[in-house]
């Protein structure tokens, strides 16, 4: 079943263009990874799946409903929610707070009160002993966490996930992993996430898309596109391609 | 968490105001001095323009130095309601709060800008007002003003009509920021863009209180013109009066709910001070409050009050400090 | 035909002094972050210190105008590293700002008020009313003078901006002030300068004001101030070039408003087009992320 899809996706930013006729597919209650070098345009595609910016051509679609150009608000109430690569928590609300202002507008009403949802959101996330806090007293992965919560909040059908892993230590890395893992597993949410950590983004996804300067040049398993001589090409270029094929 | 009117702090609250406009509305029957009823008269009003700025300046964070554009709105379409159609004074003030709001949802446009661009767009509302309002002649008289016919009765009741208003608007902000929607707000304010990435969609929130806001600037507006009898574009739309809402608020403690309040006492009784002795310094002194508050005390009054508070009083189950 | 020509002629004098305006402000902006709401008062101030130069010393308003620009400059240093500065980190464009120049904006107003009183004042000197004549129109002395200054000033900008060290260094803050300490650059001396440069070119423009037209703490600081802020806006942030073009079509569009409002409507012009140009290219015309 198909979650998401979008048909010839393209976004021109004046002479550049950024994403150029991507064909992506997300399956429902799958993990798809999203790779490719800096610049090939995932936070760009990103942007567009999640209303903040406009596509120049192409469509997307929810469930087999048309989506596109949406703006941020009105995906959110679609079901299509998104973190930051910069984490951006609202400074003067406190880690409950933040994430019970997502909860109000929840995809899924009358599943409990706003305040119930926040605060499942925020045990899953493991942030339920610091409800009171704010953000600023939070360490960065304890920020990422939130952003999850929130946008978890939002009872979303897919969840788009830019670099989660980015920035944190080890240990908190593996944590994430598994987080995004029961986010799949026990909330059925389709999870669409870009990373550059290469060991992470392998692990934990069911397929991956590869994007290279705005087009997709593969998507399969990890294992099939690891072994695409595109893929490496396009990360190590074309000398390294010719070696590994050898 | 609960709606805004339950829970202890609530309850407080409710009873002060109970107390409060009790005590007040009792005042002038037992017999107060001609001058200090007139005073509190504007004292009322005032705090009720107060707040309303505030729900922009304060709550969504958008500073406006040209709701002077409302208020002037209110009061001239409320004197020709009252001067052409003979309406009964309190449905003149309706009438003027109406078109005021249309006016603020009219300026839709400039609620896509943010911060500084906002602000100074502003300014530009108020000025082009002045002008334009100045200018057509037949609606407002033109520098000549319009004159109200407001007898000495209706003078006296204006009072209770006041201290009506800024009840129904003291509540109304308690409200607005306790619930959910005071929420939501300040999501906007803190970052609007991360809002609408959680389904909040700043443009139409904006709306909704630059419309509140407007519409009760231009009731207040309706009063203030039945309360001076007399109207004058230049003085309505005027930069000194777009500034003192501002004023009250940023010196009160912005973003605070009652914040204005405490503001609009100091400077109406500052004013009053001022006009008697020193009458050409207000601006500078109000220049040099705000300077202060920006740089030392962000809440204004109500921070310093807090301040003392916490030293006083127990301390406060939030852990860190809000930006 | 020959009012067509007049009312072109005019529109580039105009643009002459609505530049020089300009610069101070998007300089600041450009570089800070930071609107300054103060910038109407500077210009005020500007305009009396000319004033006072020439009516108590008799020095001609545009020799006069190294002293004003160094007093300016002053001004500008002195309300950075008294205030500015000491806003918190990440406060530029916020509303505290806003609010701060504002209070000072206020109490420059008020000081005005004190020494000057309300009155309209201008520079008129012997030659304010005499004109030449060039291509078969009027051109007053004083409106010459001024485009003749303006086209010096962003010159002098242009020269100082791209081919000078500090110039250089300033470009960078105002591309990326915290990479810029890593070099090396003191950015708080890059600040303080820039604020004093832009309040020095308000200073002038206040000079070149008087001039022109009739000035009091009243009337003086909103409409420049606005007038300044779409004269920037449309041209854009970062653009020192752009200001000039962009002065150009503010002031063609005021000078043929003429033609339909009556004068004193002209700033509710400049304000339409000002929302205008926000909603439509909220980028300006000739927006680049880097100071040029």
């Amino acid at each position: 079943m198909t979650r998401l899809l979008t048909r010839n996706l393209t976004k021109r930013f004046g002479g550049l263009c950024a994403v150029d006729s991507v064909n992506l597919t997300l399956r429902e209650g799958e993990i798809l990874g999203l790779i490719g070098p800096n610049g090939a345009g995932k936070t760009t595609l990103f942007s567009m799946i999640a209303g903040s910016i406009q596509p120049t051509a192409g469509e997307i679609l929810l469930d087999g409903h048309q989506v596109t150009g949406l703006p941020a608000h009105r995906c959110v109430r679609a079901g299509i929610v998104r973190t930051h690569q910069i984490v951006r928590p609202f400074g003067n609300l406190t880690v409950l707070e933040n994430v019970v202002v997502a909860a109000i507008h929840a995809h899924r009403p009358g599943a409990g009160h706003a305040r119930d949802r926040a605060g499942e959101a925020l045990e899953m996330v493991g942030l339920g002993n610091k409800l009171d806090h704010y953000p600023s007293t939070l360490t960065l992965a304890g920020r990422k966490r939130l952003e999850l919560a929130r946008a978890l909040a939002t009872g979303p059908r897919v969840l788009l996930l830019d670099e989660v892993v980015a920035g944190v230590n080890p240990t908190e890395a593996v944590a994430f992993a598994a987080l995004i893992r029961r986010i799949r597993d026990e909330r059925g949410i389709s999870v669409v996430m870009t990373e550059h950590v290469m060991p992470a983004i392998m692990s934990l996804s069911d397929r991956v898309f590869v994007v290279d300067r705005g087009k997709q040049i593969a998507e399969g398993t990890p294992q099939e596109v690891v072994a695409n001589p595109a893929v490496v090409a396009a990360y190590l270029g074309t000398e390294a391609a010719a070696e590994a094929a050898s | 968490m609960m709606a805004w009117y339950q829970g202890p702090q609530a309850r407080r609250f409710a009873v002060a105001l109970v107390v409060v406009v009790a005590l007040l509305g009792v005042l002038p029957v037992i017999g107060i001095d001609a001058y200090i009823h007139n005073q509190l008269t504007l004292l009322f009003i005032t705090i009720a323009g107060a707040l309303a700025w505030n729900w922009m300046g304060g709550f969504v964070g958008q500073i406006s130095f040209g709701h002077a554009a409302m208020f002037g709105i209110g009061a001239f379409v409320s004197a020709r309601l009252m001067l052409s159609l003979h309406l009964p004074v309190p449905l003149c003030w309706l009438g003027g709060a109406v078109v005021a709001g249309v006016f603020a949802l009219g300026a839709h446009p400039l609620l896509r800008l943010r911060g500084p661009y906002f602000s100074i767009a502003t300014i530009g509302l108020g000025e082009a007002s002045r002008l334009v309002f100045t200018f057509w002649e037949k609606f407002t008289g033109g520098s000549s003003g319009l004159s109200l016919p407001i007898d000495s009765i209706m003078k006296y009741q204006l009072y209770w009509y006041a201290l009506i208003l800024v009840g129904l608007v003291a509540i109304t902000s308690v409200a607005i920021r306790k619930s959910s929607l005071g929420l939501k707000l300040l999501a906007i304010k803190a970052d609007a863009d991360a809002a609408a990435d959680v389904g909040i969609s700043a443009t139409f929130y904006q709306d909704l209180i630059f419309v509140l806001s407007g519409a009760v600037m231009g009731l207040t507006g309706g009063m203030y013109a039945s309360y001076q009898s007399f109207i004058e574009p230049n003085d309505m739309f005027g930069f000194d009066r777009a500034i003192s809402f501002v004023l009250i608020a940023v010196i009160g403690g912005v973003g605070v709910s009652l914040g204005p309040v405490l503001g609009a006492v100091v400077f109406v009784l500052v004013k009053i001070y001022l006009l008697t002795s020193h009458p050409d310094l207000y601006l500078g002194l109000y220049g040099l409050l705000l300077i202060l508050v920006v740089l030392f005390e962000p809440l204004g009054l109500t921070g310093l009050y807090r301040r003392i508070a916490r030293l006083v009083g127990p301390k406060r189950p939030a852990v860190g400090q809000a930006k | 035909m020959a009012r067509l020509l007049d009312m072109v002629v005019s529109a580039v004098l105009l643009a002459g002094l609505y530049a020089t305006m300009a610069y101070g402000l998007g300089l600041i902006y450009g570089v800070l972050r930071v609107v300054n709401l103060a910038h109407g008062g500077v210009i005020m101030v500007g305009a009396y210190l000319g004033w006072c130069l020439y009516v108590g010393f008799g020095i001609d308003p545009y020799l006069s105008i190294p002293l004003v620009a160094v007093a300016s400059f002053a001004i500008g240093v002195a309300m950075y590293q008294g205030l500015v500065r000491r806003l918190p980190r990440g406060a530029a464009g916020g509303p505290a700002s806003l609010l701060l120049l504002f209070g000072v904006w206020l109490v420059l107003r008020n000081i005005a008020y004190l020494l000057f009183k309300g009155d309209d004042r201008s520079i008129r000197t012997e030659y304010s009313s005499q004109s030449l004549t060039l291509l078969g129109t009027h051109i007053s002395i004083n409106r010459l003078a001024v485009v003749g200054i303006a086209i010096l000033i962003a010159v002098g900008m242009h020269l100082l901006l791209k081919r000078t060290q500090t110039g250089r260094a300033i470009r960078a803050v105002a591309q990326n002030a915290d990479s810029c300490t890593v070099v090396g650059i003191n950015t708080n001396r890059i600040y303080t300068l820039t604020f004093g440069i832009g309040s020095a070119l308000a200073g002038v423009a206040g000079v070149l004001l008087a001039t022109l037209f009739s000035f009091s703490p009243g009337t003086t600081g909103s409409p420049e101030l606005l007038k300044s802020f779409v004269v920037v806006v449309l041209a854009g942030l970062g653009s020192v070039g752009g200001v000039a073009v962009s002065a150009l079509i503010v002031a063609t569009v005021e000078v043929f408003a003429i033609l339909v409002l009556p004068s004193y409507l002209t700033t509710a012009v400049g304000f339409v087009l000002l929302m205008v140009v926000l909603v439509l290219r909220p980028g300006g015309l000739f927006g680049t992320r880097v100071l040029s």
